[in-house]
């Protein structure tokens, strides 16, 4: 009775496997530190914005313990690591990036220190909708040895405004104006929302995640770039 | 047997769906915006704003029988803390502690440098 389970359940992992686009690999592959170390606290360090979005920093900064946290880590609250580093003396990233990561584990406890840069922030609109390139560069660090765990580089094509717009002539002339002001209101919240789960989601769960220790085989896509 | 084949093909269903685990339920309610809407503008009235929404997944949580998400209380018990209510503070922060076991030495760093005496330049008149 048993016997065709096994060919079963095989040919299943193969499916799983090939479900996925090309080019991916397993997070196993891709993160092996990960699941030797198994980090389960991260602390955001405010990101550092390589953009003339002037607002990009802000974007990313309100929005990474959301995802973390959904994916089975403790995060530390990012705004309250940065007043007490301002009271340390450490007012920018900048001059964090050369700390050695272990001094993050002395201070506060972290098991990981993530590491955020936006490389890229360029808008674009069209005649229906629009979207935002973006472009990140995450990089954890371990906080006992200090060696990379996880990271991500890539370009991101985010769309803004939301759902379909109504039809005719008019709809579509109603609809450009949202979106353009949406852009202008600088409502980019979900945008770096979208972006951010997208690059936090090819990253192994942490420990209250459902399936801590079991995602080695799971495909995932470790750079998007356009 | 029959549900074992059955659990198996839900297994499989599950597994080639691309494997996107689902997520830790925690209500985040409007965090993102109301912290970003402060960072902008930060005014009594914006952080008053924040503050509220802080309190809003902390309770929010409790009543759906959720796990408040990681952080939310330490920032709620640091707010309360620089606004001069040490008292209410503390719980929180020592609530967060209780929830999530792996930050307790950061909430001692936090309840150190709060009971820290005034600097000089904060003392000035």
């Amino acid at each position: 009775m048993r016997k065709w389970l096994v060919p079963a359940i095989a040919v299943c992992m193969l499916a799983a496997v090939s479900a996925c686009a090309p080019n991916t690999v397993a997070k196993k592959d891709a993160f092996p530190l990960m699941y030797q170390e198994k980090p389960t606290s991260i602390l955001v360090l405010p990101p550092i914005n390589e953009t003339t979005a002037a607002d990009a920093k802000e974007y990313y900064s309100t929005t990474l313990a959301e995802p973390l946290s959904y994916m089975g880590y403790y995060v530390f609250p990012i705004e309250v690591v940065t007043e007490m580093m301002k009271h340390e003396g450490a007012y920018e990233t900048e001059t964090l990036i050369n700390v050695p990561p272990q001094k993050f584990k002395e201070f506060f406890g972290a098991d990981a220190v993530l590491f955020v840069k936006i490389t890229k922030w360029d808008t674009a609109y069209y005649v229906i909708g629009g979207h935002v390139a973006v472009g990140v560069d995450f990089v954890l660090k371990s906080t006992t040895t200090g060696a990379e765990l996880w990271k991500y580089d890539g370009v991101l094509q985010v769309p803004t405004g939301g759902g379909g717009g109504g039809g005719g002539l008019v709809g579509l002339v109603v609809h450009v104006a949202i979106t353009a002001i949406k852009t202008a209101a600088a409502d980019y919240i979900p945008v770096a929302q979208r972006a951010n789960a997208m690059v936090i989601s090819t990253m192994p769960t942490g420990r209250y995640h459902p399936m801590h220790g079991q995602d080695q085989e799971v495909q995932i896509l470790p750079k998007q770039q356009k | 047997m029959k549900r074992l084949a059955l659990l198996a093909v839900a297994g499989c269903a599950l597994l080639s769906a691309c494997a996107t685990a689902r997520p830790v339920p925690y209500n985040w309610g409007d965090y993102s915006s109301s912290l970003y809407s402060f960072k902008k503008d930060p005014t009594d009235e914006k952080l008053q704003a924040h503050k509220q929404v802080l309190i809003q997944i902390i309770q929010g949580s409790a009543e759906k029988s959720l796990k408040v998400p990681p952080g939310v209380c330490a920032e709620y018990g640091y707010i309360l803390i620089r606004e001069g209510n040490t008292a209410d503070g503390m719980k929180y922060l020592d609530l967060e502690a209780q929830t999530f076991p792996e930050s307790k030495g950061f909430v001692d760093r936090v309840k150190a440098q709060a009971i820290q005496p005034p600097t000089e330049k904060e003392k000035a008149p």
